[in-house]
């Protein structure tokens, strides 16, 4: 077998991968985004997501109580959120609500 | 997932069914089979919905092709891994600004693994560019025994794996990455040359020691355990 076709062999052998990717690594992808998405505009209301199969978060099905005048449902509350906080600086970050996504990287 | 090659210089990806995924993901099912259309259908509908700025389908494209990115990425940027993390972002922000242009000619992972792509080769560009980049060697004479070449014998997915990320680590960051783009990205030294602004000649005397360190390293990593078993 010559050098070049070891290499290739090589190559074709380990190339693919079954990783996992870093939750935190997950967390901060997902921020950025959603903070490029909340850059074109605003984001999809939170009461649309939901009639849309999406699952909120607590805190987030709080926000839906108050009117959509107010347009905060089309807000990012994630961006304040001390869920998103830990679980972009930490691998097991200890957060366990239903519907959030950071919650879902780490647990899911 | 690897390139293929065909006539004319154009580029095939083939899907890599060893890619696991968190979610609910998109890699396995045959062409036009319902299955397959099903999937087209999800990502068509993710995708739409991505775009309305649906904050639960942006998390459910990361969730489902993250694993994927970052698998291609960090294999490719082994001697960088500090920039591995940035690669990935970068990846998703690239794939969140083209999302309206993707026809779904290809499913949305064989995209995001061609951005991937294109950005881990923006890292070998960038690092490869310097004039002193490629002449800087250590004096390894460019040499093996095919006596001792028998991969077919070695291949045990796992261990080969984990050795070839330990040994590119340990090589020069140069030799790593002129390694991983010649054979891992399948490009010619010609390509690799004019990308980088160096003559044919440089690229492939820095491949040849390149493979020359590579292989005194496997073989040092093998030795113990081969006597070990003994």
């Amino acid at each position: 077998m010559s050098d070049e076709h070891w290499f290739e062999r090589l190559a074709d052998a380990t190339g693919a991968t079954d990783e996992r990717a870093p939750a935190k690594l997950a967390s901060k992808v997902y921020s950025a985004v959603v903070a490029g998405l909340a850059e074109r505009g605003p984001l999809l209301d939170l009461k649309d997501c939901r009639r849309a199969g999406g699952h909120l978060c607590v805190f987030e099905q709080t926000l839906t109580l108050l009117p959509r005048a107010t347009g905060i449902g089309t807000m990012n509350p994630c961006r304040v959120c001390h869920a998103r906080a830990l679980g972009e600086r930490m691998e097991h970050a200890p957060i366990f609500w239903p519907g959030c996504p950071y919650s879902e990287f780490h647990n899911g | 997932m690897r390139v293929d090659r065909h006539g004319g210089g154009n580029l095939c990806f083939r899907d890599n069914d060893g890619v696991t995924t968190r979610g609910s993901g998109t890699v396995g099912p045959s062409p036009n089979t319902p299955e397959a259309l099903a999937a087209v259908d999800g990502e068509q509908e993710l995708i739409a919905s991505v775009l309305r700025g649906d904050r639960k389908a942006a998390a459910r494209l990361v969730s489902t092709h993250i694993d994927a990115v970052y698998g291609f990425v960090r294999l490719r940027l082994v001697p960088r891994a500090d920039l591995v993390d940035d690669v990935v972002q970068d990846v998703f922000l690239a794939a969140l600004n083209g999302l309206t242009t993707f026809h779904q000619r290809s499913s949305l992972r064989t995209w995001l693994i061609g951005i991937a792509r294109h950005k881990v080769e923006d890292v070998y560009r960038q690092r490869l560019r310097s004039p002193e980049a490629l002449e800087a060697g250590d004096d390894v004479e460019p040499e093996w025994s095919s006596a001792t070449a028998d991969l077919d014998e070695q291949i045990d997915a796992v261990r080969v794996r984990s050795q070839t990320r330990r040994v590119l680590a340990q090589l020069p960051e140069h030799y790593a990455l002129v390694l991983l783009w010649r054979y891992w990205e399948q490009r010619s030294t010609r390509e690799m040359a004019a990308a980088i602004g160096a003559s044919e000649k440089s690229v492939e005397r820095t491949l040849a020691r390149a493979r020359a360190r590579f292989r005194e390293l496997w073989e040092q990593q093998r030795r113990p355990s081969t006597s070990g078993r003994q």
